[in-house]
């Protein structure tokens, strides 16, 4: 958030050399008034659990971990993606069976149990269907689903745009930064 | 009834047709009133400009703030219209573009209008709302009075090095933003979300540029919002005398009178307004003796490539999404032996860096996975084609009276097939997509596979036969002498470039058409 108000310090210099009817905090009145509810540059809560039960939503964190791990950067529970994955299947009835059965399935495989590699040797075979596009049983449609919704949601996420991704749109530049062709 | 006011035009629909017109009424002294469906907007408060998709559980970012009406559909989109909305790129069609039947052989059909008639609008919209450009001397693309263009992306220098290598020029896009201020109106600052609203106006809408000046500045201009129009009212001497209503949200009837009515609600929505303004003149709507109205829906057709540009993978992510896209493919098969009537053209990279949906689309999961997305992320270019369709005579616009909304109004429906001709332009626009990928050193991702329609144009055809056009060179529905359309549903052919600008120039010449109407004491 400091960053974003020295950006708009920077802009206020130039709003003043010119006649914009609308100035000051009403020029940026997004800013100065944010709207209930929203709060900008801060990841929104989705709220607590609503679709999975505490046993399956322990499980289905550790499988979206497993898709996005921490690395340098951290993965995909701690951006929320398990809360998010929840409000999703919450809201789509369409993919309630699915989820429910999928990681039913992943406790009769005692996946919580498995150590990294052992989650990973289980995983693969499935990951390999589908980048094959032959999905067809259960496992590999449910982790065709999940590893969609992880994706989707830890590259929206905070961490997972502003820290993995780098993304540092989204502010107000005085210029526009010229590009420095990488071999020149 | 009590007495009510007699305006001088009514216009529906206050976006970019719609507003230009009535904004250029009012300066030359007519006493407009302009209908919008939707709310009043507030342009610096009201969308979610600067909005990150985690700000939202669910990761969409609404177009409007909690509790905004506005923008949800098609009959309540807000003051301003999809000019609040739109990506601004504006192009002047070319002498090509106007009689692209003499140019194809007979295929599809000429406008009324030659460039020369257009130009002098083009040239007032440009000096009065800013475009910003280079002067790049083509004759397919004419050149008009530009601000200096936006700075090109590194992808697009890439892009523009290895399409050079295949004879085909990328040049700076064209926009209705500043990039520098102007009237009033601050420059860019390039915070990457054109099409989530621009708080400060930057990019044209036309409530900002055209409306509330105009209401402010000459007091001929009264701007009716939250007013649905459900039915433009005849006269028995076949003139149009106003147009009824229905407020938004009490849904009570109401009506608007005047001595001319100009029907601006973009393309399909224009269309069904007519189709619904039934008489005993006009059985099958109104201005419809053709037959035409709802005939002849041309929208623009999109392909699209997704792809890598190689030597951008795994370097420092530049903060360069400002301004969306910056370059532009401009047409060049028109030129060439192709096998099939017009051409297209292409632009790329405008959709934003906020949403990454195609991760999913990588192979594999873990650390591997994650680094590969990372890596491909500053990268990562969509090439977004765009491609002219000719009347097919299937393509339609019609009401289904079955299907009603909240208020009571049938729904517009669009019928659209794609000709072999569309077919024959949609693969090689595809075909020369993928080369030109090539020869830039990219890995494409994935190709669309079947057009897509875009922009929205015809339905409502200008033409000098009566008996195959709706209106004439002046907009004006040849059956009834005092009413107009003026939008993308008037354009006899679609070119390939982008369509706004041209349906802000045509507004221009409207207005200076209907105002010598006026001071003649025609109507």
């Amino acid at each position: 958030m400091a960053e974003r108000r020295e950006t708009l310090k920077i802009i206020g210099a130039i709003s003043a050399t010119c006649t914009f009817p609308y100035t000051g905090n009403e020029l940026y009145g997004q800013h100065a008034k944010p709207h209930a509810g929203h709060t900008p540059g801060a990841q929104a809560s989705t709220g607590p659990r609503k679709f999975f039960t505490e046993a399956e939503f322990a499980l289905l964190s550790t499988l979206t971990d497993v898709i996005i791990p921490d690395t340098d950067t951290p993965g995909a529970s701690k951006a929320g993606v398990p809360g998010y994955i929840d409000l999703v299947v919450n809201a789509n009835p369409e993919h309630r069976k699915l989820m429910r059965d999928g990681v039913a399935w992943l406790a009769s495989q005692n996946f919580a149990a498995l150590d990294p590699a052992g989650r990973i040797a289980l995983l693969t075979p499935l990951s390999e269907v589908l980048d094959k596009g032959r999905v067809k049983t259960m496992p590999e449609r449910f982790f065709r689903l999940t590893k969609s919704l992880t994706c989707d949601g830890y590259f929206t996420s905070q961490i997972g745009l502003s820290q993995t991704l780098g993304f540092q749109g989204g502010n107000m530049l005085a210029s526009y930064p010229s590009c420095e062709i990488p071999e020149h | 009834m009590a007495q009510q006011k007699i305006f001088d035009v009514v216009v529906v629909g206050s976006g970019a047709s719609g507003g230009t017109l009535a904004g250029r009424l009012a300066r030359q002294g007519v006493d407009v009133a302009l209908i919008e469906g939707g709310p009043k907007l507030n342009t610096r408060t009201d969308f979610n400009t600067h909005a990150m998709p985690f700000e939202f559980a669910n990761r969409h970012i609404p177009t409007m703030k909690p509790g905004k009406a506005g923008m949800d559909s098609q009959r309540t989109r807000g003051a301003g219209g999809k000019s609040q909305t739109w990506n601004a790129v504006a192009w002047r069609f070319s002498q090509r573009d106007f009689k692209g039947k003499d140019w194809d052989d007979g295929a599809g059909e000429n406008w009324p209008l030659d460039y020369a008639d257009m130009a002098p609008h083009y040239d007032s919209i440009e000096r009065e709302v800013g475009v910003c450009g280079n002067l790049d001397g083509l004759t397919d693309l004419p050149d008009g009075i530009f601000l200096p263009p936006a700075p090109l992306k590194c992808s697009d220098v890439l892009l523009q090095r290895g399409a050079a290598k295949l004879g085909v020029k990328i040049i700076h896009v064209r926009k209705s933003t500043l990039t520098k201020a102007k009237s009033g109106r601050p420059a860019c600052h390039y915070c990457g979300n054109c099409m989530a609203g621009c708080d400060v106006a930057a990019k044209y809408n036309s409530y900002d540029v055209h409306i509330i000046p105009a209401i402010r500045q000459t007091g001929k201009l009264t701007l009716f919002t939250d007013t649905l129009a459900r039915e433009v009212l005849l006269s028995a001497e076949n003139r149009v005398t106003g147009v009824a209503t229905i407020d938004r949200l009490t849904k009570k009837p109401g009506e608007i009178r005047g001595r001319a009515v100009v029907v601006s609600c973009a393309c399909v929505q224009s269309v069904g307004l007519l189709q619904m303004s039934k008489s005993r003149r006009y059985p099958t709507g109104l201005a419809n003796s053709s037959g035409q109205l709802g005939q002849h829906f041309i929208p623009h057709f999109t392909g699209g490539i997704e792809f890598l540009l190689t030597k951008l993978k795994g370097k420092q992510l530049a903060n360069d999404e400002g301004f969306l896209d910056h370059a532009y493919q401009p047409s060049f098969m028109h030129t060439r032996n192709r096998g099939y009537a017009r051409s297209f053209g292409a632009q790329f990279g405008y959709q934003n860096r906020r949403g990454v949906g195609w991760a999913r689309k990588f192979p594999g999961f873990g650390a591997d996975f994650k680094n590969a997305v990372k890596e491909a992320y500053p990268a990562y270019v969509v090439w977004s084609p765009y491609g002219e369709k000719i009347p097919d005579g299937r393509s339609r616009i019609y009401l289904d009276e079955n299907n009603r909304d909240e208020w009571g109004l049938p729904e517009v429906k669009r019928e659209l097939h794609w000709s072999d001709n569309d077919w024959k332009i949609f693969n090689d626009m595809t075909t020369w997509g993928r080369e030109i990928v090539r020869a830039s050193g990219g890995e494409i991702l994935d190709v669309s596979n079947e057009p897509k329609p875009n922009h929205e144009l015809g339905g409502c055809r200008m033409g000098t036969d009566p008996k195959t056009s709706v209106v004439d060179r002046n907009c004006r529905t040849h059956d009834v002498s005092n009413l107009y359309v003026v939008d993308g549903s008037v354009f006899p052919s679609a070119s390939e470039k982008n369509p706004t600008h041209t349906m802000m120039a045509l507004a221009a010449r409207t207005a200076e058409h209907l105002a010598e109407r006026f001071k003649k004491g025609e109507m």
